[in-house]
């Protein structure tokens, strides 16, 4: 839980670190001033390692102190079914393309429904399944002529 | 005149009232989710507008977003568990009222008053919008800067108590806004060697990726408690007469004072309905009956928080400057659609400002009689188990966002937000003022450097009209704004002083 609360402060110092060193690296600009691209970015990402530097001495101060949600996050089917919504969300993206959106969808909504509704109530979850890709998959790709691989 | 009656034939084209009448629909069931709100019922709806005509399709928006405003209520009064700030309040009655039995009265009254919240907002917009936006055409650069910096500053400092994480949020929020080319220089900035990053990271992934798949990954905290939640029966859907008679004058003040707020920058349905309840609370004869299913209670914030939002639309269009996370949801689904909000906007296209503002008439006349009338449906679909339809809204998450480019690279940049979404609802950070500046921050500094370039660099520019100074000197006070309340609460809570 303390990895949880102070592991933020530290990440977003190094996104601002991260930020400020390329935006410090940016090729001069040839068009107006050569530095104009530059000084927004370095003052966003200054003020970023100043408040997150607030933030973990705030968070220090009541490290000890008890949040319901992270408690909420490591109990029961909860890092289950954000992890493999996560999981099933990367394998959907490497899918989507080689395999088509019908298929891919079917899989990927399928599995997820599997997950998060529970396997016992696989008669509604295939039924839900196939009708909301087929649905989704005329609505956008007939109707509304967005073309789907 | 003529641009008025041109938009009121248009909006009243059979098309586009089935148009209404569907937004309104959708928007309602999306925003009756429970945990989901107005801001996550546009951001997932967004693709259904895709290859329709602008004006129909900014039609469709905005019924989205006012039918997820009604709907919104719907679960505050079954549930007890609002789907977003702005129908928090509507649980301190609303939910007494449904346990006393009185489900359906309570929905009844609290679709009455956010319709005569919204219709008397909707007369504020026509009185006060076009005034405005000629106002805003004498805006410089300087001044557009410090208007989007007063936003930003007051929406941080009125998520009190979070002003570290509020600001972080908008730091986060502005340097995303600052990937991709240079469009004053054509310099490439943090694309960290990823080619589809060049053109800028669309902020419609990172609205999607928060207000979609966030929302719904931190409800999977409480996904098993829900579904012991026992709903409450409904019963007749309409109120009795006195709870008009108590009720009525509080909908008629809180109309025009949710307006205002929603006006403002950075405030919005929240505050709004939460003022409003307070301020009837006050003035009412039977205090204490607040809290326990008083109708006043429940109507007043509606109808706050209703035409607040109705008053947010005047700072987007007339300005293009979004004052709540929802609105800039909003305004990320107009850009998208090729609207280009802006004082503008009024002169070029008044057609189109004006149908949207006959389509928020018939809209509001539309949801009133969605609300009551098909009550018995929309409860239904309530009963749908939580654990399908989340799948569902991950699922058209995932397609809308496809739909932005045509590339399922972008499924990696939604799967990113969505966590970073989650991880930061856990730790309370305040979410809008990241939308907020990763859709303005762009413009921002175009326009923060465009003004420095015209003043050769001097920051003199800034204090150069009387507009600027007025605007710095809101931005002082509402960074010094929680200080103040601060010491005045302590002064209260300290008897000797």
């Amino acid at each position: 839980m303390k990895w949880f609360k102070l592991g933020m402060p530290v990440f977003l110092m190094i996104v601002g670190l991260a930020f400020l060193i390329s935006a410090i690296n940016l090729p001069k600009a040839n068009l107006g001033n050569p530095n104009g691209p530059l000084y927004f970015p370095v003052g966003i990402s200054i003020l970023l390692i100043v408040l997150s530097v607030i933030y973990l001495i705030q968070e220090l101060r009541k490290a000890r102190e008890a949040n319901d949600h992270i408690r909420e996050l490591f109990t029961g089917r909860t890092p289950v079914l954000i992890l493999s919504t996560i999981v099933l969300g990367v394998v959907y993206a490497l899918i989507f393309e080689t395999l088509g959106f019908l298929v891919s969808t079917i899989l990927f909504l399928g599995a997820l429904l599997f997950v998060v509704n529970g396997p016992r109530k696989w008669v509604s979850n295939i039924i839900v399944t196939l009708a909301f890709s087929f649905m989704t998959w005329y609505a956008f790709g007939e109707l509304l002529g967005v073309s789907l691989p | 005149m003529d641009a008025f009656i041109e938009g009121l034939t248009t909006s009243l084209q059979p098309m586009n009232i089935l148009w209404i009448v569907i937004g309104g629909f959708l928007g309602t069931v999306v925003g009756m989710l429970p945990g989901l709100g107005p801001a996550t019922a546009v951001a997932v709806l967004i693709p259904v507008t895709f290859g329709m005509d602008p004006v129909s399709a900014l039609i469709l928006m905005a019924a989205i977003y006012y039918g997820a405003m009604y709907g919104g209520s719907r679960s505050s009064i079954l549930l007890n568990t609002p789907g977003d700030g702005s129908a928090i309040a509507a649980t301190f009655d609303g939910y007494p009222m449904a346990r006393q039995g009185k489900a359906g009265e309570a929905m009844a009254l609290s679709a009455v008053a956010s319709f005569v919240g919204g219709i008397m907002a909707v007369f504020g917009f026509i009185l006060l919008a076009q005034p405005l936006a000629n106002f805003a055409l004498r805006f410089g650069p300087a001044e557009y800067f410090l208007l989007m910096l007063l936003t930003l500053s007051a929406i941080v400092s009125l998520s009190m108590g979070k002003m570290v994480k509020g600001f972080i949020s908008m730091s986060l929020g502005l340097l995303i806004g600052t990937i991709g080319i240079d469009t004053q220089s054509g310099v490439y900035r943090f694309t960290f060697g990823i080619t589809e990053l060049s053109e800028g990271l669309d902020f419609l992934i990172v609205i999607i990726g928060i207000y979609a798949l966030g929302e719904v990954l931190f409800n999977f905290l409480t996904i098993d408690e829900d579904s012991k939640k026992e709903r409450k029966k409904v019963g007749k859907i309409w109120f009795t007469k006195d709870q008009w008679k108590r009720s009525r004058m509080p909908m008629l003040r809180s109309g025009p004072l949710g307006f205002i707020i929603g006006v403002l920058p950075g405030a919005g349905g929240t505050i709004a309905s939460m003022l409003s309840y307070s301020s009837e609370k006050q003035l009412s004869k039977k205090p204490e009956e607040f809290g326990k299913g008083a109708p006043e209670g429940l109507a007043a914030p509606e109808s706050a928080n209703n035409a607040a939002s109705v008053g947010a639309m005047i700072p987007l269009l007339t300005m293009g400057i979004p004052g709540s996370g929802t609105t800039a949801v909003m305004l990320g689904a107009l850009i998208m659609l090729g609207i280009r909000p802006g004082p503008l906007l009024f002169e070029n296209q008044p057609e189109t400002v004006w149908t949207l503002v006959n389509s928020m008439f018939i809209g509001n006349v539309a949801l009133v009689i969605i609300n009551i009338v098909l009550v018995g449906l929309l409860v239904k679909i309530l009963d749908t188990p939580a654990k399908i339809l989340y799948p569902l809204i991950v699922m058209l998450a995932f397609i809308g966002t496809y739909t932005l480019s045509y590339t399922a690279f972008d499924f990696f940049l939604l799967i990113l937000f969505g966590y970073f979404g989650l991880v930061m609802k856990i730790l309370d950070f305040p979410l809008a003022p990241l939308i907020l500046a990763a859709i303005v921050g762009g413009d921002m500094e175009q326009n923060f450097r465009m003004a420095l370039s015209a003043s050769n660099g001097s920051l003199g520019i800034f204090f150069n009209s009387g507009v600027s100074i007025a605007l710095l000197v809101l931005i002082i006070l509402s960074l010094c704004y929680p200080l103040i309340v601060k010491a005045f609460q302590r002064r209260k809570a300290d008897p000797i002083s």
